[in-house]
């Protein structure tokens, strides 16, 4: 829905300090223009981690791109499911106006927010 | 093609000659391992360089010593100036024979060559000029090939933009003042989509869609959902079946990542009653006459999400007021941005509704001239829409006024029935209406009781799905609280239905003179109560509506059997003219 004129967003990844979990931070804004680096971000770990930790904390906003992108990690876990335990995905530390959009878009439903 | 051109610039014919026989002499092999050779064409003046450059198209242009010392910056300049965008170099010759120090190199060429000539300096300067010409002239082909296909591409867009509009053309938006729209494509494609038209029983339907993303992606959506759309609605499926239908279609076709954020509302004009269903659209605001503003929040995934849905159960009932008007709009209008980044927001918005009178129309207007003059550029496609929810056109007939006269008298309706029996399973979500509609379209000369048939086996089944299967009391709906309460009752009470009936029949009979078409309505409740008043709640609106559309309306208290008639021919055939829906008013037979 909205294109970003701003460039300075960026994707960095790290283990969580129990081990299993993926942390994939996403700071700035969250929109299509993160496209790749969100998505290398998930698929170039293996073995995939049990979880995949969303941390939106540095997230400024985000668009139904970004939206869609969740949907296909959230599609992503399915697929690594069907080769051994499937991933669970998790968001956390979103901001006000963060958690107001995936509200409203009811993404609650779907996904486990922190 | 990929000869390399050299114009030489020369007046002096054995200077020619020694450029020409030292340019050939030069070998050059290009980047793909060929040999190409060099085309030399010599012109004596600059004035003649200039008239012969359109033709010969040089890749590099060479004054000669004599041309060198005598050529004005103008004459250069000009020459530049034919070679266009493309980058051609212009080379003098100095001659240095019998001179101590290099002279000061003119500052109009880009490079010069020295007399007398070292072959090998000349070949490298020449190998690397043709190297920078060809990498020039890639770069020149790829150019025009994006002009191209940019070309194509803007064709192919205007041609979408021309079926998506056509889309639209079975909408009834413009129809009616009590709507009023404002769409803004962001690019030539619209990712937004307003769609709206009218059930066979008159209710309005509408929707505002956004698909996630824009351009041709986004808009391709748009044809499923409007096909969707605009046959289901007309043939009278409810709105809860149709936005079923919509999701598991867009779930099956759209990729992964791309869904659509819908509002989808239903508004019944003679009942007050607004039904809307928000998936995860910007929230929809109700601004009443007292000055109240209500938002409609998103209580559902945005449609093509997932496969299932939970339709049933988040749709908002709304008991609507003289005065109620509505607001929709697109979240590029929250999120049209200023030069510091900042969102237009929901709160703007609010403020505006609020600070408008409460008889005053000039939100709408207000709206969009605030965003415009907030938004630095447009971000994303804008959609805003107005409804005033109890404009007086809008209970009108929804169907066309078309021309029945042909049909008239001409066609048979003949002599038939059809019984339909519901079950308690058939009605937790079913659907009679289409069904027994589509049996009338086959019949041309059914055409004029369309609507009016819609209207009372809507109200009778409701009235026996309602009242007699799941025993709800209408008196409850005499609150804002409760009319929400009635329907969520409603919803809960038919998803887990154990038992009860609903059976439709309808029976046509036509004579030489005319005929009639009987509707009976029958369920397992328990039937009327006896009616102590004359305007008691149960025998209320619903049964009003009936009787200004059917002739005859009968029914016992105790019994759950309705009988409603439709009669033409005779004396009283017209029912054009309004006489019946007069005459139905008073009709003798009712015993309310």
């Amino acid at each position: 829905m909205v294109v970003s004129d701003r460039f300075d967003s960026r994707v960095t990844t790290e283990v969580s300090d129990s081990g299993d979990a993926l942390v994939i931070r996403v700071a700035g804004n969250f929109d299509f223009n993160m496209h790749r680096e969100f998505q290398r971000a998930y698929r170039n770990v293996s073995p995939p981690p049990r979880i995949f930790l969303v941390d939106l904390s540095e997230t400024d906003h985000l668009d139904s791109a970004a939206l869609g992108m969740l949907l296909l990690l959230r599609d992503y876990c399915v697929e690594v499911g069907a080769e051994g335990v499937q991933p669970t995905v998790e968001l956390m530390n979103a901001n006000a106006h963060v958690s107001h959009i995936l509200s409203v878009s009811n993404f609650d439903r779907i996904f486990s927010i922190r | 093609m990929n000869a390399f051109r050299v114009l030489i610039v020369e007046s002096d014919t054995p200077e020619v000659s020694e450029l020409r026989q030292l340019i050939h002499s030069c070998e050059y092999t290009n980047s793909s391992g060929g040999m190409s050779p060099a085309i030399v064409h010599c012109v004596p003046s600059a004035e003649l360089a200039q008239e012969t450059y359109s033709e010969f198209l040089p890749n590099l242009v060479i004054f000669g010593p004599v041309a060198a010392a005598t050529a004005s910056p103008g004459d250069v300049r000009q020459l530049r100036q034919s070679g266009g965008v493309e980058p051609v170099p212009i080379l003098f010759v100095l001659d240095l024979t019998g001179q101590d120090a290099l002279p000061v190199p003119p500052t109009t060429c880009d490079d010069i060559l020295t007399k007398p000539y070292s072959h090998p300096l000349v070949q490298l300067k020449l190998a690397s000029i043709r190297r920078f010409c060809e990498f020039s002239r890639s770069l020149m082909a790829q150019r025009d090939r994006l002009r191209r296909h940019h070309a194509d591409f803007l064709q192919e867009q205007a041609s979408a933009r021309e079926i998506f509009g056509n889309l639209g053309n079975e909408s009834c938006l413009d129809d009616t003042p009590a709507i009023r729209y404002h769409l803004s494509p962001r690019a030539v494609l619209n990712g937004d989509l307003l769609a709206a038209t009218r059930t066979p029983d008159g209710k309005l339907v509408l929707m505002l869609g956004d698909f996630a993303g824009h351009g041709l992606a986004a808009a391709v959506g748009a044809v499923p959902l409007t096909s969707i759309f605009y046959s289901m609605m007309p043939r009278g499926f409810s709105m809860s079946r149709v936005a079923r239908e919509i999701n598991r279609k867009l779930y099956h076709i759209l990729p992964r990542q791309m869904f659509c954020c819908l509002v989808m509302l239903e508004l019944d004009p003679r009942r007050n009653h607004l039904r809307i269903l928000n998936a995860g659209m910007p929230s929809p605001c109700l601004k009443r006459t007292s000055g109240d503003l209500h938002l409609l929040e998103s209580r559902h995934l945005p449609f093509g999400v997932l496969s299932t849905d939970q339709i049933e159960t988040s749709i908002v009932n709304v008991r609507i007021l003289p005065g109620d008007r509505l607001y929709l709009w697109s979240d590029g209008i929250h999120e049209a941005r200023n030069n510091k980044g900042e969102h237009f927001g929901e709160n703007r918005l609010l403020k505006l509704l609020r600070e408008d009178g409460v008889e005053s129309t000039q939100a709408f207007d207000q709206i969009l001239v605030a965003v415009n003059a907030h938004a630095a550029e447009q971000h994303d496609d804008l959609s805003l829409v107005e409804l005033n929810l109890c404009h007086v056109s809008l209970r009108k007939s929804g169907c066309p006024a078309g021309d029945y006269s042909e049909n008239r008298r001409g066609s048979r309706l003949g002599n038939w029935s059809i019984n339909l029996q519901l079950s308690h399973e058939e009605l937790r979500a079913a659907d009679p209406l289409p069904h027994v509609l589509s049996v009338l379209a086959q019949m041309p000369g059914a055409a004029r009781f369309q609507e009016d048939l819609a209207i009372a086996l809507g109200e009778l089944f409701r009235n026996a799905l309602e009242h007699g299967v799941l025993e709800l009391d209408s008196s409850i709906k005499a609150t804002d609280d409760g009319f929400v309460r009635y329907y969520d009752l409603m919803a809960e009470r038919r998803g887990q239905l154990k038992d009860g009936w609903v059976s439709i029949s309808l029976t046509c009979s036509e004579g030489d003179a005319g005929g009639t078409l009987t509707l009976v309505v029958e369920d397992s409740g328990s039937g009327f109560p006896a009616i102590q008043e004359p305007s008691g709640v149960y025998a209320g609106r619903g049964l009003n509506l009936l009787q200004t559309v059917c002739d005859e309306v009968s029914y016992q208290p105790g019994c759950s059997r309705v009988e409603a008639t439709v009669r033409w021919g005779g004396t009283a055939v017209d029912r054009d003219t309004g006489d019946v829906h007069g005459n139905a008013m008073q009709n003798p037979s009712l015993p309310v």
